[in-house]
């Protein structure tokens, strides 16, 4: 281990840490363990709190609603990774591919990623809202009733569709250098090989893009569990009948709507847990199949 | 036959032209280099050739196919590029069928085939389940090399695939090479800027310079007959010397000497403009190129009738198997390559004969060649020299 001198003294460089030590404190590490404390207690407004063990526990296995969630949040976070990489990786592609404007269609890619996701959510409900959005006429035309006010399954692939529209300038941009890092040797090889199109892309492009590709679908991941709440509570709060109930907003009503502040602790750490078993999956199967170049 | 022809080739990048205006033909189953400095349009010129990039203006023809607008993969080429272009995450023998099957003309059986005979002929059995990462940089040119002799193609095309190996390895691809193309035969045109490679590789060598061809010519003829200046400085090292003279009386007149033009000479090529008899006319400007190992020491026992030239040793340089002495003579500076071991010191004036057969004059304004003291001997119709006096 070799150590550099770099600051005269030690608290020198303890001042300097000092700012993001605090807030990670005060605002990460404080919560996560009150959170996890909470959990084991029995909390709500004007009571005391009372050490109740793991009831808060046994209660989420035995509420057949929660599992509905869980499984709905599973279900949603994998449309929306799987579709985010995929719509993003297509368009990076052509953006790739395009020889003139090519800066125009990646600001227009990426301004969603701009914008606030409760601004987003916004935006997106007058371009599918079921009377108003400028979409809605082109899409009912095709032959689909745009109902997802009342229309379970329509509300979960709105919601996602959001997500995913949101996500994706975020993706491209990651793609875009990932891509433009392939040697221009390996494209023109191809090309006089006669490896055209999407078939360059998936045999050529994405295994050599891969460490960015993982990196992306965890980023996504934590993206889809945590970050897809405004989505939620501005387009369909939960419903109709809890058909887009996932985790994160099924917790916030539990804490925040119900003042059942244990059983949301509870609700989190599980959530946590998921989101950070499925993170130590995904870093065990990134090591054996990325490449990083030579 | 897969005859190759470059009409007025042209090829602009904004402002920059990079090739201006190449009328080339390639002939079957030739070994054709293209050679020049940074910058001089030879890798552009074989990426249109490949269709890579699109011409500006100009024709190309492959076997009597106007290929100019035709896609790189339907020209029935292959590229080897310098840094092997290979797949990183396939294996070697992946790499070799990708396009095969990419392009589905093949069986699995025919491709198999293929694959071995390939494998045999560049001795790349073994590397075929190795990924490129665990190949050394020979190993990967010779799997990129296998990649593009299994398609069979009616040309290859090679981008510098000697360049970033080291110089051992270089010589002993170099020989590879040149085995390879003796077996296959297939038209090959391969750029480098290394003048070695040029030289020992190519059955004709093009030098370009500025986006334009300078000279084609079979190495040998390239290096004794240089029809300007820049082919002259370009082709052999170290470079020829330029000495500036007046010709006069048949003699060319440098403020320190004054040597005898030998007559019965050859000429170069016509230029440009069809005439051929360029004839020297008294008193003219002219540049007098001597090749450093054509410049001898004079030897004071052997009664030379050849007149001497003093030239001052600025710098010796022992090389080995010769001796560099880099001098000047007049103002003007100037290589001898000597024989190795004189006890030649720096500051010393020593005396100097030539090769009175291996004299050449370039025009003083346009660089041009207008002499060579001895006849070409090739099948060019040539006017011969006409020395007026």
């Amino acid at each position: 281990m070799s150590t550099r001198e770099i600051f005269d003294s030690r608290i020198e460089s303890g001042l300097l840490l000092l700012p993001t030590l605090l807030v990670s404190l005060v605002f990460l590490y404080y919560p996560t363990a009150l959170a996890i404390r909470t959990s084991f207690f029995d909390s709500s407004f004007g009571q005391g709190d009372e050490f109740v063990g793991l009831k808060n526990y046994v209660t989420l296995l035995t509420d057949s609603g929660y599992h509905s969630s869980l499984l709905l949040s599973v279900l949603f976070a994998a449309v929306v990774v799987v579709g985010v990489i995929a719509v993003s990786l297509y368009l990076t592609f052509l953006i790739h591919e395009v020889d003139t404007g090519q800066g125009l269609y990646l600001i227009s890619v990426i301004w969603p990623y701009a914008l606030p996701p409760a601004v987003g959510a916004l935006v997106f409900l007058f371009i599918v809202h079921p009377t108003l959005g400028v979409l809605t006429g082109p899409i009912e035309a095709l032959g689909v009733d745009v109902d997802w006010f009342n229309n379970g399954p329509q509300a979960f692939v709105v919601v996602a569709l959001a997500a995913i529209w949101k996500q994706i300038g975020y993706n491209v941009i990651f793609m875009i250098a990932a891509m433009n890092n392939v040697p221009n040797t390996l494209t023109e090889t191809a090309e006089l090989d006669g490896v055209t199109g999407l078939r360059r892309l998936v045999s050529v492009y994405v295994p050599i893009m891969t460490p960015t590709l993982f990196f992306l679908v965890i980023i996504n991941t934590i993206y889809a569990f945590f970050s897809t709440f405004a989505f939620v509570d501005l387009l369909t709060s939960g419903g109709p009948s809890n058909a887009t109930n996932i985790l994160i907003f099924d917790l916030y009503q539990e804490g925040f709507s119900f003042f059942n502040f244990g059983v949301a602790s509870a609700k989190s750490v599980v959530l946590f847990l998921l989101v950070g078993v499925l993170m130590f999956v995904q870093f065990r199967v990134t090591d054996e199949y990325s490449y990083y170049g030579a | 036959m897969t005859t190759v022809t470059l009409q007025n080739l042209h090829k602009e990048f904004g402002d920059v032209v990079a090739v201006n205006g190449i009328d080339l033909e390639i002939n079957h189953g030739e070994f054709l280099v293209i050679v020049g400095p940074s910058g001089c349009g030879k890798s552009t010129t074989l990426r249109l050739l490949a269709g890579l990039e699109s011409t500006t203006d100009g024709r190309i023809e492959m076997g009597g196919r106007d290929v100019t607008t035709v896609e790189p993969k339907d020209r029935n080429v292959a590229m080897v590029f310098q840094n092997y272009a290979l797949y990183p995450h396939m294996t070697g023998r992946r790499n070799i069928t990708f396009g095969m099957k990419s392009s589905g003309d093949f069986t699995d059986e025919e491709i198999d085939r293929r694959v071995t005979e390939a494998a045999d002929t560049l001795d790349i059995a073994d590397l075929l389940d190795r990924k490129p990462d665990a190949m050394s940089g020979g190993e990967r040119q010779r799997v990129a090399l296998g990649r593009a002799i299994v398609r069979d193609p009616d040309a290859f095309l090679m981008d510098e695939p000697l360049s970033n190996l080291d110089a051992k390895l270089r010589i002993q691809m170099r020989a590879e090479l040149a085995r390879l193309h003796s077996t296959l035969e297939t038209t090959t045109v391969y750029v480098t800027h290394d003048q070695t490679e040029a030289m020992t590789l190519g059955e004709r060598v093009v030098v370009m310079n500025d986006g334009q061809i300078m000279q084609v010519d079979e190495p040998q003829v390239l290096y004794d007959f240089p029809e300007n200046r820049f082919v002259a400085e370009f082709i052999g090292d170290p470079a020829m010397n330029m000495i500036p003279v007046d010709v006069k009386d048949g003699r060319a007149i440098h403020e320190t000497f004054d040597i005898p033009l030998p007559s019965g000479n050859g000429q170069p090529k016509s230029n440009q403009n069809g005439a051929g008899d360029a004839q020297i006319t008294d008193g003219q400007r002219a540049i007098l190129g001597i090749r450093p190992e054509d410049l001898h020491l004079s030897d004071p026992q052997t009664n030379d009738e050849l007149p001497t030239i003093d030239a001052e040793v600025n710098v010796r340089e022992p090389l080995g198997d010769s001796l560099l002495l880099h001098c000047s003579i007049g103002n003007t500076s100037c290589n001898i390559q000597a024989e190795p071991r004189m006890p030649i010191t720096a500051g010393e004036t020593v005396s100097v004969t030539y090769d009175p057969a291996r004299l050449h004059l370039f025009d003083a304004e346009t660089g041009e060649a207008f002499y060579h003291s001895e006849l070409r001997q090739s099948t060019d119709e040539q006017a011969p020299s006409k020395l007026t006096t």
